[in-house]
């Protein structure tokens, strides 16, 4: 393998990353009010479904409440203050994404924590090989002596 | 400590029997509102035989607000509950049908053949006072006291006893 | 006559495999051989008693005996003779009766297949596959009892559910998915045999790796047939919308997947052993969660079955199931834990442990969401709702961590992997991987989701393919064999290592078809009046007509139609319709789909006015869909082709039950 194709690569990699990184939010304007619409239909759930969002669902409250928001954001509402509107009305159940913000990072910081003790665990040195026993110095004499023997 | 390993075993059997225990006994699809204890909302809309009716029509007097359609099983099991409530207690409360998503062919139809008691039904043809209210679907009743402030929810098709029930917290007797 | 048949089969089966429970512990404690064989009858036994009640059930619903309550709710003398024999699992009895079927056809497979091997463990394994079998049949004979009477008989059914009706797909789904489920049984068996007897080892692993691979695989078809099914026939234009049923039938496959990693790293190294054992039992236990999900009521759902006071047999199963378990595995935690270290951060073995953290961390985010709104209610009384918001952004982060392992985990040798390694095997497949996303992105998708997982894909597919040409390459040159035939014999001698990397190649292809068809789908909503068109991403459709009439096979139904026409990159005429079930309150909108290999047009019809003949349609233009359910076939082949046995393997077997002394060398399982 060519000394320099590594670097190349690492290189041409990091710069698509950086190129898309920038145009991505260079890019990004403020949402027009279609694309509030969209998100905020995604966000909002349908009542009278099992779990569908108002965007996704065919039903005719779905299409009404699609409507609201429409009216909601054409008036210059808020995104926080069309969400208050729907939980004023029937609960925090309408909203698909619960609020609670442990509800999102506890199954990250599960993940992490798992990952981590799993590195640590890897990574953990062996415990050293036990140490040759030392010979006293009373066995160094009696070695010396057996072995001036043999000589002898 | 070479027995702690055992707690291993309550200590995952025991919350989730707890946890889905918890979860008999209860409808999942029933959902609290968040209108009880506050003001119910106001409107002001046409009704099925052609005139107007607001919530200014009904200042001082408690109210039951009932979403019902014509496809809708259970509405035919509690129409005469409705109905018994709207002739019995006359001027003392006053009931109020809405029509979720249904056609004005359809609904006086159905009224034809499971008589007309006699109370205003609102056409909500865009449907924003479903919305208002906070309606999942029908049957769902809201029960309104004289001050304007909504007290109960009933989910699903009203009984003689669920009526009696409410129309007390409403603050109509016998 | 024939339900009362069909009841006393169920009686006898639930007799028989108590019978058959008592007998396999008392055998094997005793070590009694003639015992043990007649217990193994008897589960053969159950499994004709379940065959006896399924058919009794099937003729009551194809005569349309509305005697039978089940039959009067979920048939009509209208319905057709397909749809009257599939309604066998449309509903709570009978998908219990179902389920029972193909769980006591898996103990008597096992059982029989393993009838002269494996003396000390089979015993176990019957015995634990009877217990659990002995819950279904008394679920059967007490709370769901699908022979149930009703007086007096009605002279007409209320007819299947509408949504069950409409596609051929209800014929494939659930039978692969409770293949699926009840096959999971077995592992779990095997499991609880071996840490009975306490014999957790490398025979132990192999054989249950094999009988985890086969119900894994018709799981996953499974599920994939369950997301296609629902895509072509709920009208909203998705294919997996994080639904409890959804979420309960992934868990156990997450798990279960996790397991046929760890194992591999188990077989070379001894370790983790406590750590397989318990991902088997946490794999059969979710099933019965599952189950109880949708069954029990206390989750709303699209698929809730109706309550029938199943709920609390099934979590007395479940946590007795979980408790008796989990009690064996602390009890032999002592014996099976130990073993050898896995070498190194960066090597095959801890990419494979880092990928069961992440499989279990998928598995706890799915639960936690699913539980999420129980959880609340029961703790603070708030009523929450989670739904595809919460999952897809908590899920896709994980997913991705997971497929760049599936890249890079092949690649690596076992043992700890030098820098060296790294750069030879990992260069290339990132200049590729950034080429083409640069290229892409010239071409006009900035998107970064669609791009990310583009690059991701060609990164790993270009080790994939690496991978198979190195090893291709390297056998042509030792054998003298040509490019074709060397990778055909690597590909067919190595079955499990290549039959993985296809299974991997299909959740590729998945994955990227998945992130661009919900990522660059269009939509729209629009009225159209007799003869109006309206254009979207490249289609446009035509309103023709507006047509009202009973549909042919089922006079029952109403249909309203609207016919259109639509001209693109396909062109020709589809219609799509409301009908009018009379078992439903609503209309149910069956949405038209017109598929090619670039993408779907799919057309669901809102509201129709016949006077008029206007409609209002939701037209979706959704790329690259078609692909999810190749990439799920290429995950079925890829499944089998791993689990062929091979040549050698096979020679083997026969030896072995001929007992003729041959020496075992550990073959691939």
């Amino acid at each position: 393998m060519k000394g320099w194709l590594p670097p190349v690569a690492i290189g041409l990699a990091v710069g698509v990353v950086v190129l898309v990184a920038v145009t991505s939010f260079a890019g990004a304007d403020a949402p027009t009010p279609i694309e509030r619409i969209e998100v905020l239909s995604r966000e909002l759930r349908c009542p009278d479904c099992q779990g569908l969002s108002v965007a996704e669902s065919p039903t005719r409250t779905a299409q009404a409440i699609r409507g609201q928001i429409a009216d909601l954001v054409a008036d210059g509402a808020s995104d926080d203050a069309i969400r208050a509107y729907f939980v004023t009305r029937y609960g925090e159940w309408i909203l698909l994404g619960p609020t609670l913000p442990l509800a999102w990072l506890l199954p990250f910081a599960v993940i992490l924590a798992a990952g981590i003790g799993l590195g640590t665990w890897l990574v953990a040195r062996r415990p050293p090989p036990p140490e040759p026993p030392v010979p006293t110095s009373e066995a160094l004499r009696r070695v010396n002596d057996e072995v001036e023997a043999m000589d002898a | 400590m070479r027995g702690l390993r055992w707690l291993i075993v309550p200590a995952l059997v025991i919350p989730i029997g707890l946890l889905f225990l918890s979860g008999f006994g209860r409808d999942p699809s029933e959902i609290p509102s968040p209108l009880i204890g506050r003001p119910a909302p106001e409107w002001t809309q046409a009704t099925l035989d052609g005139g107007t009716l607001s919530t200014e029509d009904l200042a001082g007097r408690p109210y039951v607000v009932n979403f019902w359609a014509s496809w809708c099983g259970p509405c035919v099991d509690e129409h005469p509950v409705l109905a018994s409530a709207s002739t019995d207690h006359g001027d003392e409360l006053a009931v109020v049908g809405v029509l979720y998503q249904d056609t004005t062919a359809d609904a006086t139809a159905w009224l034809v053949e499971h008589g007309d008691a006699g109370y205003p039904n609102l056409l909500d043809g865009d449907g924003a006072l479903a919305i208002d209210y906070g309606v999942t679907g029908p049957p769902e009743s809201y029960f309104v006291d004289a001050g304007g402030i909504v007290r109960a929810k009933q989910f699903g098709p009203l009984t003689d006893e669920s009526m009696a029930q409410h129309l007390a917290e409403i603050g109509v007797g016998e | 006559m024939i339900p009362t048949i069909g009841h006393a089969a169920i009686v006898v089966g639930l007799a028989l495999t108590v019978y058959a429970a008592v007998a396999f512990v008392v055998g094997a404690r005793g070590g009694d051989g003639r015992l043990l064989v007649s217990a193994r009858r008897a589960v053969i036994g159950t499994f004709a008693c379940a065959a006896i009640g399924s058919a009794a059930m099937m003729a009551s619903l194809l005569t349309h005996d509305f005697s039978v309550r089940y039959v009067a709710e979920n048939n009509a003398t209208t319905t057709p003779p397909f749809i009257s024999a599939i309604s066998l699992w449309a509903a709570l009895e009978g998908s219990i009766l179902f389920w029972t079927l193909l769980a006591t056809g898996w103990a008597s497979l096992v059982l029989w297949w393993n009838r002269d091997r494996h003396p000390a463990l089979m015993p176990w394994v019957g015995a634990t596959l009877a217990s659990v079998n002995a819950f279904f049949f008394a679920v059967m004979t007490w709370p769901g009892n699908p022979f149930v009477r009703t007086t007096p008989v009605a002279a007409e059914g209320i007819g299947p559910n509408a949504l069950l009706q409409n596609h051929p797909f209800m014929a494939l789904h659930p039978p692969m998915l409770y293949l699926g489920y009840t096959g999971l049984a077995v592992p779990f068996a095997f499991g609880v045999a071996a840490l009975v007897t306490g014999r957790l080892d490398e025979a132990w692993l192999r054989i249950v790796r094999r009988w985890t691979l086969i119900p894994w695989t018709f799981l996953s078809l499974g599920i994939v047939a369950g997301a296609w099914w629902s895509y072509e026939v709920l009208g909203w234009g998705g294919y997996w919308a994080w639904d409890p049923v959804e979420n309960a039938a992934l868990l156990p496959w997450l798990t279960a997947t996790a397991f046929i990693h760890s194992s591999m790293v188990a077989e070379r190294r001894s370790s983790l052993k406590a750590w397989t054992a318990a991902l088997v039992i946490a794999t059969f236990v979710l099933t019965l969660v599952g189950t109880f999900l949708t069954r029990s009521g206390i989750l709303a759902s699209v698929h809730s079955f109706t309550e029938s006071g199943i709920g609390p047999w099934f979590l007395a199963a479940i946590l007795l199931a979980l408790g008796i378990a989990l009690s064996l595995l602390v009890w032999r935690l002592p014996q099976v834990t130990g073993g050898g270290r896995p070498s190194g951060l960066l090597s095959r073995e801890s990419a494979f442990l880092f990928n069961n953290v992440l499989f279990l961390g998928l598995t706890f985010a799915v639960l936690f969401g699913t539980l999420l709104p129980l959880i609340a209610v029961s703790t603070s009384g708030a009523t929450i709702s989670v739904g595809r918001v919460w999952f897809d952004r908590v899920t896709v982060p994980i997913v991705i961590a997971l497929l760049f392992l599936m890249g890079i985990g092949p690649a690596l040798p076992w043992g700890q992997a030098s820098w060296r390694t790294i750069r030879e095997r990992f260069t290339v497949p990132l200049l590729a991987a950034a080429i083409i996303s640069a290229g892409a992105f010239v071409l006009g998708i900035r998107d970064p989701g669609p791009l990310g997982i583009l690059a991701l894909a060609v990164f790993v597919g270009a080790i994939m393919i690496d991978e198979v040409v190195r090893g291709a390459r390297s056998r042509a040159r030792a054998r003298g064999e040509n490019g074709a035939t060397a990778t055909w014999r690597l590909t067919t001698r190595n079955r499990r290592r290549y039959g993985g990397y296809a299974v991997h190649l299909g959740i590729l292809v998945m994955a990227v078809a998945i992130a661009v068809s919900s990522g660059l789908a269009t939509d729209r909503t629009v009225t159209l009046a007799a003869g109006e068109s309206a254009t979207i991403a490249g289609y446009r459709i035509t309103n023709e007509r507006v047509v009202v009439e009973p549909l042919s096979n089922d006079a029952r139904v109403i249909e309203t139609r609207a016919e259109l026409t639509y001209e693109g990159s396909q062109s020709g005429s589809l219609a799509t319709a409301q009908r009018d079930y009379p078992s439903s309150a609503t209309p149910i909108a069956t949405p038209a789909v017109r598929t090619s290999l670039a993408e779907d047009l799919y057309v669901t019809l809102l509201a129709a006015d016949p006077a008029t003949g206007s409609v209002t349609l939701h037209i979706f233009v959704n790329p690259l869909v078609v692909w999810i359910w190749i990439g799920g076939a290429i995950v079925g082949l890829g499944a089998v082709f791993a689990i062929w046995p091979e040549r050698r393997v096979r020679t083997l077997a026969v030896a072995e039950r001929r007992a003729v002394p041959v020496p075992t060398t550990p073959e691939g399982a």
